[in-house]
């Protein structure tokens, strides 16, 4: 026999009124400091303090401490000068790709001092992976999972529920947002808990445009500190506006929802560790194989003199349109296959502030790494071409009104 | 055989499941962490039994992906024995899939979890009687101090599939009960 | 009884002056431009400490003012508790950051720092959320034993 939902409803009621008992319950201190994480007068600027301490950890451990503290020592000091010794074949093809692409100054052989210019699969492809990366990734998973464990997740999607309303998704797709900030991957599929395939295409449009993830947070930090705050802005905005477009155009629903908020818990610590290990080595079977793939890749296309044709081919774009050197089109190209490996090759190529930081923006919004591809092709190919379509026009449209930007301010 | 975890989101069923079969699934302090479903083994009398965790639904009549995913997977197992985990301090929101999955035939044994929650917020609730009421076995449990768990999985044996209309009865019973004084 | 909430109040409230002041400074600083030092307290004149984190300490000041009237009441209890809590944000997050500078060696250095570096890392001036820091605890701790009392 089956019931239709009063029925169901009705039966509930009257089995709980025989088994279940509620005693007297008082406001707690607990409960009280819970409801005002919720309460947008009190909720956002905790939530406001609570990314502050996000961001200034990750700064301090990230870079401060394993970068620059000791990697940077450990790569350019030691693991560099060692391998450009011992690896024979200095100026051959096998050497650029491994080692050192070095420089031709004078018609003279010079080797490259630091991990960064040195674009070898063995030098720059693990100083980024092993160096910049794992510790980015490291602590950024580690708060993530926290915030999560505690149960602060909701009470975030509560807080910015109207927001995102304005874009056509509703509070809880902060979860796949933030979950992007760590990976696009596994936030590609998290967007699998929104409503309609209108908010889902929207949603996993936004991401892979918008969204850096951590290894490019991380590379971000080391390599452009005083950048990465217009960086972030410019990707901010371009969200909220883009989203708000798309909610215009794309046809289908967006649902109100009822947001659960479960209560504060602390965390586990065995679950703490066990979730940032998987996290941790799941990230690298993907990141390192495809960093030291997209070395390989741009190393080969400079060696043949594929990137400086492309990079003439395209200059009156990227100058005339983007306002940046034509050299960018290396990174591009890496970006395709890894966008902290696309950044560090950025961070090496001569020119202004201002162009460093629309080229990085370019990267950002640039076509998702290929993983997110991927991912995106397995929840359906009709969206995938969509958000890609969607793509090339923002790119095309936000890269010119940010050299725009920057004429009108005079930095350009 | 193979056992189903079903229940609302964010009620444990992963907890469950990674203590039940030692796998690794994502646990989190949100609705919606599981997505997708995942398999996973364990031994029962020496026989390998295959356990699925199922991203959580409010009810059988889905409402995003997530959801769909795991309708579909109670649908495609029609014989599996379905562990409903229920968030104790929300009974009755948990109830409602409980029943809709018991009027698909399917055995059911209920987990009430989150046990301590339940006894900080002072509810109480009587698992003998709901059992009765029921007919299928009742167990509570705090999944992540493993407590329970194991009782769970002994009294699989006692779920089988209930007739709804046995409970409207066995509820008629009771207001009956109740109108003319004890007895 | 009476007597010792008001004392409590007056303090709180004393605590939450000097933190929307302590605040205001911040923030003011860091749109002008330069830090600037007053003997031991440094205020941090960068967009991102003084700016960013200036509003936090602003805010920890608003929520200790708007709690302190009655935190006998577990509603302006619990604001008193968030104003601590945006405090060690501030100060726990300066504090991890001179931790991450006081280990390794520096760029031509050692790996590791000097005992000596290592110590003089930690030396004033502080950033004014470290000099709030044991007010805040005293609260909390004020407030935990009130509600354990109940
Ligand atoms: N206090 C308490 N917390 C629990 C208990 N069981 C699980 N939790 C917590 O509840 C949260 C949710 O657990 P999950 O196993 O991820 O929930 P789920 O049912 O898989 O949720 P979805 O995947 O979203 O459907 C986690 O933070 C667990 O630590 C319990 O018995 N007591
Ligand atoms: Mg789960």
């Amino acid at each position: 026999m089956k019931l239709n939902p009063d029925e169901r409803w009705d039966l509930i009621d009257s089995i709980a009124r025989h088994v279940v008992t509620y005693g007297e319950y008082r406001h707690t201190l607990k409960d009280a400091i819970g409801e005002l994480t919720v309460k947008p007068m009190t909720g956002l600027p905790i939530a406001i303090a609570v990314m502050y301490c996000f961001w200034s950890v990750f700064g301090s451990f990230a870079g401060t401490l394993c970068t620059d503290g000791f990697f940077v020592k450990l790569f350019d000091g030691y693991w560099l000068p060692w391998l450009q010794e011992v690896f024979p074949g200095k100026g051959g093809w096998i050497y650029s790709i491994l080692i050192d692409a070095g420089g031709m100054t004078n018609g003279e052989f010079i080797l490259s001092d630091n991990c960064f210019e040195a674009f070898g699969v063995l030098t720059s492809g693990l100083f980024v992976a092993i160096g910049v990366v794992l510790p980015a990734i490291v602590i950024f998973y580690l708060m993530l999972t926290l915030l999560e464990d505690i149960g602060y997740m909701p009470r975030l999607a509560v807080l910015i529920d109207t927001v995102l309303h304005k874009i056509g998704l509703h509070g809880y797709a902060i979860v796949p947002t933030i979950l992007s900030l760590g990976c696009n991957v596994p936030a590609v599929t998290a967007t699998r808990i929104l409503e309609t395939r209108k908010q889902r295409f929207i949603m996993m449009t936004l991401l892979a445009i918008f969204i850096p993830c951590g290894a490019q947070l991380g590379i971000m930090e080391e390599v452009i500190p005083d950048l990465i705050g217009y960086v972030l802005l410019y990707l901010v905005i371009g969200y909220f506006i883009f989203g708000f477009i798309l909610n215009r155009i794309v046809p289908g629903k967006s649902p109100e929802i009822l947001i659960d908020v479960p209560q504060y818990q602390k965390p586990m610590m065995t679950n703490v560790r066990r979730k940032l290990w998987m996290r941790v080595s799941s990230f690298f079977k993907v990141a390192v194989p495809f960093v030291l793939l997209g070395c390989v890749v741009v190393n080969v296309l400079y060696l043949v003199g594929f990137i400086q044709w492309l990079g003439d081919l395209l200059a009156p774009v990227f100058v005339g349109w983007f306002g940046v050197p034509k050299e960018t089109a290396g990174p591009l190209i890496a970006a395709f296959l890894r966008k902290d490996l696309a950044v560090a090759q950025l961070s090496v190529i001569e020119m202004t502030q201002y162009q460093m930081l629309s080229a990085v923006v370019l990267v950002s919004i640039y076509f998702p790494c290929v993983a997110t591809f991927a991912m995106m092709l397995k929840e359906g190919w009709k969206e995938l071409i969509g958000s890609v379509a969607v793509l090339t026009v923002v790119v095309f449209l936000y890269g010119g009104i940010i050299h725009l930007i920057g004429k009108l301010l005079g930095v350009a | 055989m193979k056992i189903l975890l079903m229940g609302h989101p964010n009620v444990g069923k992963s907890v469950f499941f990674n203590r039940l079969t030692g796998a690794n699934v994502i646990e989190s302090n949100y609705s919606g962490t599981t997505v997708d479903y995942t398999r996973g083994y364990m031994s029962l009398d020496g026989k390998e039994v295959e356990v699925v965790d199922v991203p959580g639904t409010f009810s059988l009549d889905p409402k995003d992906r997530a959801e769909e995913v795991a309708v579909a997977m109670l649908k495609e197992a029609k014989d599996a024995y379905v562990i409903c985990v229920i968030d104790s301090s929300k009974l009755e929101r948990g109830l409602y899939l409980a029943l809709q999955i018991m009027e698909e035939g399917y055995s059911v044994i209920i987990a009430l979890n989150m046990d301590d929650v339940a006894e900080d917020k002072n509810i109480k609730i009587d698992n003998q009687k709901l059992e009765q009421v029921l007919g299928v076995p009742v167990v509570s449990t705090i999944a992540i101090e493993n407590i329970g768990i194991s009782k769970v999985i002994s009294r699989l044996k006692d779920a089988k599939p209930v007739d709804v209309e046995d409970i409207t009865v066995m509820r008629a019973g009771m207001n009956h009960c109740g109108r003319c004084g004890r007895t | 009884m009476a007597e010792k909430n008001n004392f409590v109040m007056i303090g709180i409230a004393i605590l939450g002056l000097v933190t929307v002041a302590f605040g205001l400074a911040d923030i003011l600083v860091s749109v002008v431009g330069d830090g600037t030092g007053l003997s031991i307290i440094e205020i941090p004149g960068d967009m991102f400490r003084g700016g960013w984190g200036g509003l936090i300490v602003l805010f920890a000041g608003l929520f200790y003012l708007s709690g302190c009237k009655n935190v006998a009441e577990v509603h302006n209890a619990s604001k008193v508790v968030i104003g601590s809590v945006l405090i060690w944000i501030m100060a726990g997050t300066d504090i991890f950051a001179m931790i991450t500078e006081s280990i390794p060696g520096g760029e031509e250095g050692p790996w590791f720092n000097s005992l000596s570096g290592f110590f003089g890392t930690y030396a004033p001036p502080y950033a004014p959320a470290i000099f709030l820091l044991p007010f805040s605890l005293v609260v909390v701790y004020y407030i935990l034993k009130q509600e354990r009392a109940r």
